[in-house]
């Protein structure tokens, strides 16, 4: 009997696993649900210039032919939901009702982006940087629209501004945070991309929350929280996501802020992996769980699942990376950058040469944000890596000048 | 199919880095994030580099292939001894 692969999720975890579990059994029975009535296309490339200003063709966004889901023998069932899991009874059931048998189960599920729970979230001109389907909204909204806002100061905040920039729209940012992705960034960092947003006309309001979207039906303007009206046609909200995990959760696989996975992307159940954005694996360079949403992450925990799922044995163990950039900056994520109660941070560098800080967990480094000084970032992945005491060298890492390279 | 040049369109790359990944010994990242392919004798630019000229001699077609299908934003580029473009697929 062939063995019946499931893969929930058809982003490029979902795909990298089913295209893995292929090369190793070349008769097993699989088949991707996936939420989304499309096959595999860059995320990526819907919130990059290129893209959304037709710079490259429209059909790049595809990473797979329709064709290839078949000559690989592969069940694409796109535009579906999986609504339940039973563990016990190895099946899956959809939101139409079907129910789908298994022997071996992936969850790559994603992460979902928040909403807006404000009066008039729902109006025309909202808009989220989520799918194909989100962009195929927002970008032509953005050629009409004149005035734009945009909610959020992270990753989607600083790209959809770049976005509205460059359509020439005139561009309000508005953070809740007192400077831009605090506390991911600290200050002297905020500082430099908000300085970057304005340098090229954004406007940037700090520390308001939006308390309403204000129109008729449609978007005219947002309201902050201490009565700043801002008009636009309209927003683009980027406020963070969330693992889609009640799936897993109700079947009783572990969750915490993602699915919970060993280092080779195994659940506490079974037969179940998970993987990509909704995988909170176990890391030995961090020794902690980690979740990780980015592109590169997520198909190399496909990769990893998919080679366990068929009968393989494999770790996964990377240095994360994440990387943004715009308006003349470099924003590069390496390792652990989140500033925990346990963690210590040294500075490098300043505006003008590059400013990075450095991030400790007792005499380890275990992350870096760095803004224009990307030339560091192999060498600090391996510092990351080696997991090196580095207690000795404090001095070194707060000189810009001393290469890291040299670091033992 | 045979690669005989490889080349990153540097305005494409956004150094999400998975080609470096997928082939560590024929991709770096450069200075300001962008993707490059390592040369023989250690300048390595965004090419279009010859095949023969990589810093590599042993990688093997599948594996740049690889790199390059699982670059996101599809900025490497791949053509055939008549410079015909292999990938992305035309």
């Amino acid at each position: 009997m062939p063995l019946r692969y499931l893969i929930i999720g058809g982003g490029v975890a979902g795909t990298t696993a089913a295209e893995t579990i292929r090369k190793n059994d070349p008769v097993g029975e699989i088949t991707i649900v996936s939420d989304e009535p499309h096959r595999l296309y860059s995320r990526i490339m819907i919130s990059k210039p290129h893209y959304f200003l037709g710079k490259v063709p429209a059909e790049h966004i595809w990473l797979k032919k329709e064709s290839w889901y078949g000559e690989q023998k592969i069940s694409l069932m796109a535009g579906k939901r999986a609504v339940r899991l039973d563990p016990d009874g190895k099946k899956v059931v959809l939101d139409d009702g079907t129910e789908l048998g298994y022997d071996r189960l992936l969850l790559a599920l994603g992460v979902c982006a928040r909403r807006w729970k404000i009066p008039g979230a729902d109006r025309k001109g909202v808009y989220y940087v989520r799918t194909l389907d989100d962009f195929r909204q927002y970008q032509p909204a953005s050629k009409v629209a004149r005035q734009g806002v945009v909610v959020g100061g992270g990753a989607i905040g600083f790209e959809m501004c770049e976005m509205m920039s460059l359509s020439g729209l005139e561009t309000t940012l508005i953070i809740r945070e007192g400077h831009y992705w605090d506390p991911v960034l600290d200050q002297t960092a905020g500082q430099m991309v908000e300085s970057a947003l304005e340098n090229h006309g954004v406007r940037v309001i700090r520390g308001q929350y939006v308390t309403e979207a204000l129109g008729d039906g449609s978007l005219t303007g947002v309201r902050t929280e201490n009565g700043t009206e801002v008009p636009c046609r309209m927003a683009a909200v980027g406020i963070g996501g969330f693992c889609p995990h009640v799936l897993a959760e109700e079947a009783g696989i572990a969750v915490n802020w993602g699915i919970r996975t060993d280092g080779k992307m195994g659940t506490n159940r079974p037969d179940i992996w998970a993987a990509g954005d909704a995988a909170e694996y176990d890391d030995p360079i961090f020794g902690e769980p980690t979740v990780f949403g980015s592109w590169s992450n997520a198909q190399n925990h496909g990769r990893v699942a998919g080679i366990n799922m068929s009968g393989g044995d494999e770790t996964y163990s990377r240095v994360t990376f994440y990387a943004v950039s715009g308006f003349g900056l470099n924003i590069a994520f390496v390792g652990k950058v989140a500033p925990l109660p346990d963690r210590t941070f040294v500075s490098r560098g300043n505006p003008e040469v590059g400013y990075g800080r450095l991030v400790l967990k007792g005499n380890r480094l275990v992350g870096a944000q760095l803004i224009n000084r990307t030339p560091e970032v192999s060498a600090i992945t391996r510092l990351i890596e080696t997991r090196k005491d580095i207690s000795g060298h404090l001095d070194q890492l707060a000189d810009a000048g001393f290469d890291l390279k040299r670091l033992p | 199919m045979s690669i005989a040049k490889i080349e990153v369109k540097r305005d494409l790359c956004i150094g999400a880095s998975p080609c470096v990944v997928a082939a560590g010994s024929v991709f770096e990242l450069d200075a300001e994030n962008k993707a490059i392919v390592k040369r023989q004798g250690g300048v390595s630019d965004s090419g279009p580099i010859d095949r023969a000229a990589l810093e590599d001699q042993g990688i093997d077609d599948d594996t740049i292939l690889m790199a390059a299908q699982s670059c996101p934003v599809k900025a490497i580029f791949l053509y055939d001894e008549t410079g015909k473009q292999i990938y992305p697929e035309v």
